[in-house]
């Protein structure tokens, strides 16, 4: 079990935004909005597994810029 | 007839290097997570020296390989009488199987690309990559993605030295050839680089590996094979 580190969340989508093409200012409202929806969908839970946040980050990220949700829930599976 | 069955299993072996994806992946990664971090102009020069990683130690895994090919098969021993020469037939034929049904995790998967190596091993590479700041970290991380897929490359060094031995006063100059294997084994991430200097971006690169991900197996698979059985055919009988 591990501690829920928004900051290192936050930091990782900014790197990977960035990195797709989003503008810093754009990227940072993405991400700041998508990881609040992404909390707020899962505020019902007691137990909240890796997972359960990739899915729900990935649902949000994906209606602000489609490329940023792929790149976030493929990441890890590319080599 | 010995030296048309020497280039084409010299060019087998270069398209199956060309095809192997695991340093593509780890390149990709790379300028991902460079792109990121810094400056447009730094990432593509941190990449140039991870491609510089790569195909040097490439280069020189290469280069060995002709003093190890020439103990094994070429100081005084007749390939035919040689058992090293069907020990490297099973090899083939076997990483000919291996690669069709093991190269990635899941080969019919349309979600990704995971390959061969174990993922405790892949995590590590991918926070070697994440943490990269200086050019000798890319020069590294170039030459260790290139070790980690030394089990498909190194019998693929070893036959190729000996067939450019054997063909060089026919044909080609064996510098001539040897250069040239290992340009062709830096293109695709020359191509890779050049996609992402066009403005790719990784999600891009990704969708058309994943794409090409079933051609790219059956390729090596049978380059594998057909090496196999042009051994078989041309040094054995």
């Amino acid at each position: 079990m591990q501690d829920y580190d928004q900051n290192k969340l936050k930091r990782e989508l900014m790197l990977d935004a960035r990195s797709v093409g989003i503008p810093s200012g754009a990227a940072e409202d993405f991400v700041n909005r998508s990881i609040a929806a992404a909390t707020e969908s899962l505020s019902n839970k007691h137990i909240i597994t890796n997972g359960d946040l990739k899915r729900a980050l990935t649902k949000e990220l994906k209606k602000y810029h489609p490329d940023l949700a792929y790149v976030y829930q493929n990441r890890d599976k590319i080599i | 007839m010995n030296a048309l069955a020497s280039i084409g299993i010299v060019v087998l072996a270069m398209l199956i290097m060309a095809s192997l994806q695991l340093v593509p992946g780890v390149f990709a990664l790379f300028f991902h997570y460079a792109r990121g971090k810094y400056s447009f102009k730094k990432a593509s020069s941190l990449s140039l020296f991870f491609i510089l990683g790569s195909e040097i130690i490439s280069a020189l895994f290469f280069i060995s390989s002709f003093y190890v090919s020439y103990i094994l098969f070429l100081n005084d021993l007749d390939p035919r009488n040689n058992v090293l020469t069907w020990i490297f037939i099973g090899v083939f034929l076997s990483l000919s199987v291996a690669c069709f049904f093991f190269y990635y995790k899941h080969p019919h998967s349309k979600q990704d690309t995971e390959l061969f190596i174990s993922r405790k091993l892949a995590r590590n590479i991918d926070a070697r990559v994440q943490s990269a700041k200086t050019p000798s970290d890319a020069f590294a991380i170039g030459a260790l993605s290139n070790v980690c897929e030394l089990p498909i490359t190194l019998p693929l060094y070893i036959v190729t030295a000996t067939e450019i031995m054997y063909m060089h006063t026919e044909y080609f100059a064996d510098n001539i050839m040897t250069i040239l294997y290992i340009l062709v084994s830096s293109i695709p991430l020359i191509y890779l680089y050049w996609r992402f200097r066009i403005g790719q971006n990784l999600a891009t690169i990704q969708r058309s590996r994943i794409k090409d991900k079933s051609f790219s197996c059956l390729a090596i698979s049978l380059s594998f094979f057909t090496i196999a059985i042009l051994i078989i055919c041309f040094r054995i009988f």
